[in-house]
């Protein structure tokens, strides 16, 4: 029943794909995708609660099978509640011209690609939609900003980011497949050089993809410059296959890791989600905040990943299976409050043009439906009761908090800083939204596009309402899911379900009882205040008139952080005064919080690899020569080496 | 349910709703004895907070929903709070849950709602506190996390009933893992409640506000929500403080019975802070926070050490 609906649901997607191409049917083929999408979702959270296990089973063989069990059907799920409302959506966003029927055209084979990937059962299978995940999205990019000098640049920074690193990619799923351990059938030993290779070749190549620092340097450039509903794809689900990727190889199917390895993803999440919540706060530019608020949230996703592997390393396997919960929850919590801020910043970039910070302002006001659910996905993603993020982020502390509890010396301190790590992200996206939402949505218009905004199309924010429900849902009763999600980790471990979370050993988050006192009192409370108020008075400001160039902006709400965080973040300014006889004309200030790890790890890099380019191209003189030469030289080493006994 | 827990459910009411306003006036009036003034009575946050009510709210031109709104869901999360942190080890469900890491969620919350509604108005001084506290709030949320993660550990779970009653006793005390986490603990006590060194309560400057910076737009009963609100924070981090980190009896009946007498030794402790330490300079605080976070972090070191 769920392979039948799984399979109609994709076949629509395609179908759509290809009705897009032609002018007069681009809005139904739009929307035929959008119902495929809407059956996958569907299709894919039934299987995952029935335990269904479709198709062939994992295979070690260059055979191609496709197949799906709990883990798939999860992304499947996903992939569907992310896509269905980002194609609606793409009917009034788009333009049916020839550029956005190719987008749109190719939205749905990035959308079977994506589907590739999580049902693969084979390594050739697997690898291919790998690699057509990123070439297809590339593609979307390049077509959707017809190949602007730009974002042919960045789209190259993307690819060749994710070729390199995907090397790992290729390395670590072969050595499965020649270890014939695909789906975990071979047990790997705890610790040998093997499992590690594997696994380290996989945190690189899929952490990569994932977005995780060091080698996210991509991810912001590359998710503001494509099409909103595509940037919701690639941040909502794109970059979470990659999440899906390294689930199946760490927690699947390399047996037990050493607990240092946990220890080390662990690391490596702190370290995202703290690099990327901080830079984001200091981003004028609003997806560009946004695409580094998604190497937060994997971050956030990838701490929950390594309690699971510390944890599972020392035995303590029911909070292994509770922190792979986690870390799965905040996967698809991610995925829902990202792709509505990526689809909300669409509709505003829409109504009034750019997307600068400081130039935005009261938007709720023009906006009310398309503000009101930003509002919403703002809080979510800055963790706060009763939405989804809360719960995700809650259970993931307790995870990195039963790390400290199971773990020795070393590991204890590793889940404190990651804990410490976490709060810290917590805090940090609460400042981060607190901007976001006051100077997108509150305030006064900051210019006249802005105050002229029209709401967005019905179409286009009944898809980003309808996300921002998901989040209320997901808020209210995360139980549900969890349990399905800690029940898939493939050691036995018993997983509760209950609408809220109740789990041993901690205090409990009662998320509906948690959501009817906080709405209840805050109602009451209003009652309780009455309607008696005086007469609107402007703001006071110790007498001052109000001015819109006393308008508080994005450089100057951030300062108090970026001095206490000067040592780290090394910010630069520039200010410029005019005078002209002892008055001043004119003052300009320039501020920018550098990205150190471009600077110091990225730069240095390119510039060494150029320079020894420059070296190696002597080596290619063009005279035929020269070639005979290196010939004969190599025949004589390698005659040499046999000689001695090293080569043969 | 048992008589204990009625009456430690009463006492988590009646002492978070109804007597919080009184520990920011005990504070207040000891702090005015020991700078040899005579003070305001302890009752004058009830005076005050009667006199608020029965004023007009002012609208403030072109504010938005956000701006009302904001002071009772900045009261309704400190409320639910209030009924997350227990007064003894025995406490009736309120169906908030107990959770000792789900508080920062609701204290998030408020401070969320209040720097919100200081952007719907505009006010250049009050989002120059809300940027500062938000600021703040990320030292205070880590040593926070580490500070009740010592508590958690030492306890063997995050419920905070049972972590009342696992660390109850002096046997605990054997390890310094609970002292270290108390003194991290101070420092998350003195940033909530927004006193000295971290913020001058008194203070009446607007560019030397960082809590009070946020509220200077509300009048009459938002008003009132808000001041309860402050005062309601005192009674939960000093209930923590008093039942967790502290030293604290047995059972429910005598741990009931001593913490008004904690709690009132703690506002004393929180008047001497005030009068001996100076407020620091904004943004040196940030470190002070995070010797607090260092602290903590030696306090888990400790306990691992201990139990490995």
């Amino acid at each position: 029943m769920t392979g039948t609906i799984l399979v109609a649901g994709l076949a629509a997607v395609g179908l759509g794909g290809a009705l897009c191409a032609a002018r007069r049917t681009f809005a139904p083929g739009l929307a035929v995708q959008s119902a495929g999408a809407a059956l996958v979702a569907v299709g894919g959270f039934w299987a995952l609660a029935a335990g269904d296990v479709l198709g062939a089973p994992f295979t070690s063989s260059f055979v191609p099978r496709l197949g799906v069990d709990g883990l798939t059907a999860f992304f499947l799920g996903t992939l569907g509640l992310i896509a269905a409302p980002a194609l609606v959506y793409s009917i009034r966003y788009l333009e049916p011209d020839a550029k956005g029927r190719a987008v749109a055209a190719l939205t749905a084979c990035f959308v079977l690609a994506l589907a590739l990937v999580v049902c693969a059962r084979d390594p050739l299978t697997f690898l291919l939609g790998w690699e057509l995940m990123t070439i297809l999205s590339a593609a979307v990019i390049l077509v959707a900003r017809a190949g602007g000098a730009d974002a042919r640049r960045t789209v190259f920074t993307y690819a060749s980011i994710t070729h390199l690193a995907g090397a790992a990619t290729w390395i670590s799923i072969l050595l499965l497949a020649e270890r014939g351990s695909i789906g975990g059938t071979q047990a790997l030993s705890t610790g040998s050089g093997l499992q590690i290779a594997i696994a380290l070749t996989a945190l690189i190549g899929m952490g990569a993809k994932a977005g995780l620092m060091p080698l996210h340097v991509w991810l912001p450039r590359t998710h503001p410059i494509a099409p909103a509903p595509v940037s919701a794809l690639m941040s909502g689900v794109m970059i979470k296959v990659a999440i899906y990727g390294l689930v199946r190889v760490l927690v699947d199917w390399v047996g037990v890791l050493p607990s240092w390895f946990g220890v080390l993803v662990l690391g490596l999440g702190a370290l995202s989600a703290v690099g990327g919540v901080l830079y984001a706060i200091f981003q004028h530019d609003l997806k560009r905040l946004l695409a580094l608020h998604s190497i937060e949230n994997v971050g956030i996703i990838v701490l929950g990943l390594g309690a699971c592997l510390v944890l599972r390393a020392r035995g303590a396997d029911t909070w292994a299976a509770f922190a792979l919960g986690a870390a799965l929850l905040h996967t698809l919590n991610h995925a829902v409050f990202k792709s509505l801020l990526f689809l909300g910043a669409g509709a505003f970039e829409k109504a009034v043009g750019s997307l600068e910070l400081d130039r935005l302002g009261g938007l709720l006001r023009r906006m009310p439906w398309t503000g009101g659910a930003f509002f919403v996905g703002s809080m979510a993603i800055a963790g706060l009761p009763p939405l989804n993020g809360f719960s995700s982020e809650w259970l993931t502390l307790q995870s990195l908090l039963h790390v400290s509890a199971y773990g020795n010396l070393g590991d204890g301190m590793a889940g404190a800083v990651a804990l410490a790590a976490l709060g810290a992200t917590v805090g940090l996206a609460v400042f981060c939204f607190v901007k976001v939402v006051g100077l997108v949505l509150l305030g006064r218009p900051r210019r006249d596009a802005v105050a002229a905004a029209p709401e967005a199309p019905r179409l286009m924010w009944g898809a980003i309402v309808f996300l921002a429900l998901a989040c209320v849902a997901l808020g209210l009763a995360p139980g549900l899911l969890f349990g399905l999600l800690a029940g898939l980790a493939p050691w036995p471990a018993a997983a509760p379900t209950h609408v809220g979370l109740r789990l041993a050993g901690t205090g409990s988050l009662p998320t509906l009882g948690i959501a009817l006192v906080l709405t209840g009192l805050s109602g009451s409370l209003v009652l309780l205040r009455g309607r008696r108020s005086a007469a609107p008075a402007p703001t006071w400001v110790s007498g001052q008139l109000v001015e819109s160039r006393l308008n508080w902006t994005s450089a100057g709400f951030t300062k108090p952080l970026r001095l206490v965080l000067e040592a780290v973040l090394r910010p630069q300014r520039e200010i410029t005064v005019r005078t002209e006889g002892g008055v001043v004309q004119e003052v300009t200030y320039r501020g920018n919080v550098p990205q150190l790890i471009d600077d110091r790890v990225y730069r240095p890099a390119i510039r060494a690899a150029l320079g020894g380019a420059t070296h190696a191209r002597r080596l290619q003189s063009g005279s035929l020569g020269m070639y005979v030469v290196y010939l004969i030289g190599l025949v004589v080493v390698l005659l040499a080496a046999a000689r001695f006994g090293l080569i043969g | 349910m048992s008589t204990a827990t009625l009456a430690a459910g009463a006492a988590q009411i009646v002492g978070g709703i109804l007597l919080a306003p009184l520990l920011p006036g005990l504070v207040q009036h000891w702090k005015a004895r020991l700078q040899g003034r005579r003070g305001p009575s302890p009752l004058q946050p009830y005076r005050e907070l009667r006199r608020l009510w029965g004023k007009s709210v002012v609208t403030v031109e072109g504010a938005s929903i956000v701006y009302r709104l904001a002071p009772a869901v900045v009261a309704a999360s400190i409320a639910a709070a209030v009924l997350l942190v227990p007064a003894a080890a025995l406490a009736p469900n309120w169906g908030v849950g107990h959770d000792l890491l789900a508080l920062a969620g609701f204290l998030a919350l408020a401070r969320f709602a209040v720097a919100v509604a200081s952007w719907d108005v505009s006010n250049g001084f009050s989002l120059m506190g809300a940027s500062r506290d938000l600021t703040l709030a990320v030292f205070v949320e880590v040593t926070l996390v580490l500070s009740v993660a010592i508590a958690a550990l030492v306890a063997g779970t995050t419920d905070l009933p049972n972590v009342i009653a696992g660390t109850a006793g002096t046997a605990v005390w054997s390890s310094p893992a609970l002292a270290l986490g108390a003194v991290a603990f101070a420092l998350v006590v003195l940033a909530e409640t927004g006193r000295q060194p971290i913020d001058n309560p008194d203070t009446h400057l607007e560019l030397t506000m960082i809590h009070e910076g946020p509220l200077l737009e509300y009048a009459g009963r938002d008003l009132a929500y808000l001041q309860w609100a402050s005062a309601a924070r005192h009674w939960i981090v000093l209930v923590i403080g008093a039942q967790v980190f502290l030293p604290h009896a047995q059972g429910v009946w005598w741990q009931l019975a001593l913490l008004p007498l904690v709690l009132v030794a703690l506002c004393a402790g929180l008047a001497l802070t005030e009068t001996l330490v100076a407020k620091m300079r904004v943004l040196l605080v940030p470190r002070l926070l995070a010797v607090g976070a260092v602290v903590a972090l030696l306090g888990i070191a400790t306990w691992l050490v201990g139990t490995v």
